[in-house]
């Protein structure tokens, strides 16, 4: 911005100031505290430190051997492009279409903000249930409707994946549609207006003015997608808990929770937290830098 | 306001009816089927919880899918009243809106300030504090906590068995956490804001933080909305920052309330159907108060107005 | 830039006043743990006032919905009542962010003054740190604490070996059983006597009947079967034993006991998604007529009262099968595994002494342990007397309880929770054999000794 109003820093003290104090003290301080202890050996939450690690950065060693780790790169991996194509994508189709109609605006965007209100106890639980192998609900209609003669293990190494991604994506794709539908109400109608006088109108009008205005936010996206699919944990982690099926499942989120919660490796946690903040960085610089170069 | 409303009626008044049928398009009629299937998948997981919070316990895993008509064997009303009896629910509640509110606030002026500044301002570092927030929105809560927790005991405030400063221990922390998700989206908003609105005030005399206050805060009001929206409902869910700070029966909050009767092994489903349905309706009065703010023409007015 | 400079001053100011708060939090009076546990030359604190009421912090397990939360509530409240103290009670449901908020209570001072929790290695941090007194310090002063128990049956803290909780309610596992599921696939039903081998034929029978015979979740909870199949292969005296290499004696033991798991998955007797389900899944399989077996603890009972009401006279709980070894089918893993515990906190508090020493003994009476579980485990000298209302599952379970000839406490609790948990969930390789038991118990071992 080169705007003359904003030669002058001396205001910006006052607007960064007030927000980084809260960071410094609640994130940055707590978080330089894990990077600490990502060097210690700590084997409870919430007890202190044995001592250093042997040699210190033995943690950052068993990140680069252990297979497990791979397994949970791979998939956040996965995950994210998922979050990307199917969660963002879609939440953009239906606010695109959402934006365009008259009727129901209002009952649209309020029923597909349930997904994201109902707690993740109560969706693992359901979708527990629907995927369950005795009976649950998508056996049940496949065995009735479509003649299947056995059940389908949907938590098994060739389902998995269809298994834990789908409730993700439906849960998600109501988050980025509230904030999409946000930035397409910021767009002024007299920019409508003046592109209807020019013949802009239905797709035209969406890929000429509609998208390019909505850069801004759908770049933000792209940044709440990259680092919501390292740090994803909730539903996956009760309908998968430790890597169903023989742990291939895990995802970098989980993994986390798990050696810190159950594996009791806190400080072996405190290492991922590390590696999942860096990579969620590095990752999202480049997904900004490649968007900036997309041409529209 | 008057002036949405105006333009509205304007738009709508010439024989609604007729122009609506004119407009009806196999562009709209697919975009109506493709809404409408969205919004049953949307709709059932609630529609589901609902009946399953009037099911006799036990019953759930048994058979979830089914309406449990009142009068049949499978209807009960247990579960609300197992929640209501034993514990102090409206107590809960207030604690819930006093945490939620004070955080959507604070997060909102905040964020936004910062926002601004980052969005307008060019300076030194300026990249470096934007990697700083994109970080630090993954910071694991469960890592940040304990230190958290230490420093609040030595300032007094946790664990000081005082109920209004166990709040606060729970509300400074929130705050932070959800600063950087609402910087990261306001900066998105206010980056596609146009300048030269800001440019023509500053003319006029207006300085930077009236500018704010008054052209950008007004112009940006459905982004705030929503950032809002999400600040409470994280604040409003986040159980674990809760746990660890509100331990006491009459410090405890909603959420954290009807977490309690059904933590254990998880195991009477239809208890925590009933829990899920009494910490979603605060949260959904929110939403659809503030929905009314992300209404299309408000920016219009706003700025006009 | 002077504004960025300004900034990061700022930032560093900030945590200047940080550091400055951190000295003053772990300091507060932890006195030496090797402190002498009895101060003779100090005067006891002079006969507390009884006039001036005390509140009192107590965190316990009992919370949310634990099946004896309204036992706990009644219990405290005749205590208020009968002392005029007031009881601030925090409690919660036990998991493992209840056990960090716990430790990390202890770290910053802030902890209770009466805490019920794990009297097993999970105490050990707080223990060690002198931050609990020892039963006998506390006997020292107040002879009559903790006299209605068996001193035999109170647990040893691992970390020094002395006494510090008074136990309520304790734990046993066993076999709860599916009795329709036997009917219908013409199944006699276990008793005492029960071998393997019977065991194997009856699953046999039972598959062929178009049930599972065995509901476990492999990948979730093997931990009932790593116990009973390992016990199996050797008994009461020698059961507790830690193996010192992946070859020996007792690793021997352990690998013979984790292959009659891998028999019972590789002959299709457990459920086919076991390596996929949840324990909650494969629960509710027997739950529902489609299992036969489950080996749980006592606490089960619980779930099959909330979850069976209208058919719980189809399950019962008998002995898990012995295989020719020393065990009998009719010895059994039980114990005590948590007790109430008085902090140096409020002991040093002379206001507050009397009060949490008459609130742990009116928490432990005859009559409140008999209230808190009628089919567990005890310490109590006199027993427990089980209510007038009991289910039938509870009856049978009393019953069960009744023919033991003899009880150990679970080996798997000599492992440290942290390395306890990888290893567990390790097991689903060695029952699927991409991993031999020996190499898991190399690699369990190494990590006990590398602590």
């Amino acid at each position: 911005m080169n705007s003359t109003i904003y030669k002058k820093k001396g205001p910006l003290v006052f607007f960064l100031i007030p927000a980084l104090l809260f960071m410094a003290v609640f994130l940055f301080y707590p978080f330089i505290m894990n990077i600490a202890n990502s060097f210690q050996r700590i084997t409870q939450l919430g007890s202190s430190a044995q001592g250093m690690n042997d040699p210190w950065y033995a943690n950052y060693q068993k990140l680069f051997n252990d297979p497990i780790m791979g397994t949970a790169l791979k998939n956040t991996m996965l995950l994210m492009l998922a979050t990307i194509v199917f969660e963002v994508g879609f939440a953009l189709i239906l606010g695109l279409l959402v934006d365009n109609i008259k009727v129901g605006t209002q009952f649209f965007r309020t029923v597909y903000f349930f997904p994201i209100v109902i707690s993740a106890t109560a969706l693992g639980l359901l979708f527990n249930l629907i995927f369950l192998y005795n009976g649950g609900m998508l056996n049940q209609m496949l065995v009735k409707f479509l003649g299947l003669s056995d059940y389908i293990d949907w938590k098994d190494s060739n389902h998995f994946l269809f298994t834990m991604l789908a409730p993700i994506m439906w849960q998600y794709v109501g988050f980025y549609f509230v904030i999409i539908v946000t930035g397409l109400n910021n767009i002024s109608g007299e920019i409508y207006e003046a592109a209807a006088i020019d013949g802009a109108q239905g797709l035209k009008r969406t890929r000429y003015i509609t998208l390019p205005l909505l850069r801004n936010v759908l770049s933000t996206c792209l940044i709440l997608a990259i680092t919501g699919a390292l740090k994803v944990f909730d539903l996956p982690w009760i309908m998968f808990s430790t890597g169903i099926p023989l742990d291939e499942s895990w995802l970098t989120g989980t993994y986390m929770y798990a050696q810190a919660f159950v594996f009791k490796d806190v400080d072996y946690s405190s290492t991922i937290a590390v590696v999942i903040v860096v990579l969620g960085v590095v990752i999202s610089q480049i997904a900004n830098r490649v968007f900036k170069e997309v041409d529209y | 306001m008057e002036s949405i409303s105006a333009k509205k009626v304007s738009e709508k008044q010439p024989s609604r009816f007729k122009r609506a049928l004119r407009r009806i398009t196999a562009g709209k009629v697919v975009s109506y089927i493709v809404l409408s299937f969205w919004a049953l998948t949307t709709i059932y997981p609630f529609y589901w919880v609902i009946i399953n919070s009037f099911r006799y316990r036990g019953q759930i895993r048994r058979d979830s899918f089914s309406i449990p008509w009142p009068g049949s064997e499978y209807f009960t009303l247990d579960n609300y009243e197992l929640a209501f009896g034993r514990f102090n629910i409206p107590n809960a509640y207030k604690n819930s809106l006093i945490i939620s509110i004070t955080v959507t606030v604070v997060v909102i002026i905040l964020a936004g300030l910062f926002a601004y500044g980052l969005a307008r301002y060019n300076f030194k570092g300026k990249k470096f504090v934007h990697s700083l927030v994109i970080a630090s929105m993954m910071f694991p809560v469960f890592c940040t906590i304990i230190p958290i927790y230490k420093m609040e005991v030595a300032w007094g405030l946790a664990s000081s068995r005082e109920a209004y400063k166990s709040l606060i221990a729970t509300i400074l922390p929130q705050i932070a956490g959800n600063l950087s998700f609402a910087i990261i989206v306001l900066l998105g908003f206010i980056k596609s804001l146009p300048v030269e609105i800001e440019e023509s005030a500053y003319l006029d005399g207006c300085s930077v933080f009236k500018i704010f206050f008054r052209i950008v805060m007004p112009m940006a009001r459905p982004s705030f909305a929503t950032v809002a929206i999400f600040s409470f409902l994280w604040s409003y869910n986040d159980l674990f920052t809760q746990s660890f700070f509100l331990r006491l029966p009459n410090e405890k909050t909603v959420t954290l309330l009807l977490n309690d009767i059904n933590s254990q092994a998880g195991t009477n489903y239809g208890l925590m159907a009933s829990a899920v349905v009494l910490v979603v309706i605060p949260i959904l009065i929110v939403y659809i108060l503030l929905q009314k703010n992300i209404i299309k023409g408000m920016t219009v007015g706003a700025v006009k107005g | 830039m002077k504004k960025t400079l300004a900034l990061a001053l700022v930032v560093l100011m900030m945590f200047g006043v940080l550091a400055g708060c951190q000295p003053s939090t772990p300091a507060p009076s932890s006195p030496s743990p090797d402190a002498p546990p009895v101060q003779s030359d100090e005067p006891a604190p002079p006969p507390v006032d009884t006039n001036e009421p005390v509140e009192l912090v107590v965190v316990t397990t009992y919370g949310g919905d634990d099946g004896n939360r309204q036992n706990y509530e009644a219990a405290y409240q005749a205590y208020e009542v009968a002392t005029g103290n007031k009881v601030l009670d925090a409690s919660d449901t036990s998991n493992e962010v209840f056990k960090a908020k716990v430790l990390t209570d202890f770290e910053t001072g802030s902890e209770p003054d009466v805490l019920f929790y794990f009297s097993g290695v999970d105490s050990n941090p707080f223990v060690e740190a002198g931050k609990v007194v020892s039963i006998d310090e506390i006997r020292a002063e107040y002879p009559e604490y903790a006299s209605n128990m068996k001193d035999s049956m109170l647990a040893n803290s691992p970390a020094d070996g002395k006494k510090y909780s008074v136990p309520v309610n304790g734990y046993w596992e066993g076999m709860f059983t599916n009795v329709k599921v036997l009917e219908a696939a013409g199944v006699a039903i276990p008793g005492a006597d029960y071998t393997w081998d019977q065991f194997l034929a009856d699953c046999q029978k039972i598959k062929d009947a178009g049930f599972t015979p065995v509901g476990v979740s492999l990948q979730e909870v093997p931990h009932y079967w790593f116990e009973f199949t390992i016990f199996n292969h050797g008994n009461v005296d020698n059961h507790l034993d830690m193996p010192e290499n992946g070859t020996d004696a007792v690793a021997q033991k352990w690998a013979e006991g984790l292959a009659d798991i891998k028999e019972l998955y590789d002959l299709g007797y457990l459920p086919v998604n076991t390596l996929t389900a949840t324990d909650g899944d494969t629960v509710q399989l027997v739950g529902d007529g489609e299992a036969a077996f489950l080996i749980d603890g006592s606490w089960k009972i619980g779930w099959f009262e909330q979850n069976c009401a209208d058919h719980l006279e189809d399950f019962i709980v008998t002995y898990v099968p012995s295989k020719g070894g020393d065990r009998k089918a009719s010895d059994v893993v039980s114990g005590l595994s948590s007790g109430y515990f008085i902090t140096r906190k409020a002991w040093d508090d002379p206001a507050k002494r009397d009060a949490a020493v008459k609130f742990v003994m009116a928490m432990t009476t005859d009559d409140v342990v008999s209230a808190f579980g009628a089919t567990s485990v005890t310490a109590l000298k006199n027993g427990t007397t089980p209510p007038a209302d009991a289910s039938s599952l509870t009856l049978s379970a009393l019953e069960m309880l009744k023919g033991t000839t003899g009880a150990v406490a679970a080996v798997q609790d000599n492992i440290p929770p942290e390395i306890r948990g990888v290893m567990f969930n390790d097991l689903k390789n060695v029952i699927t054999g991409s991993k031999t038991a020996a190499t898991l118990i190399d690699e369990t071992l190494a990590a006990m000794n590398n602590q």
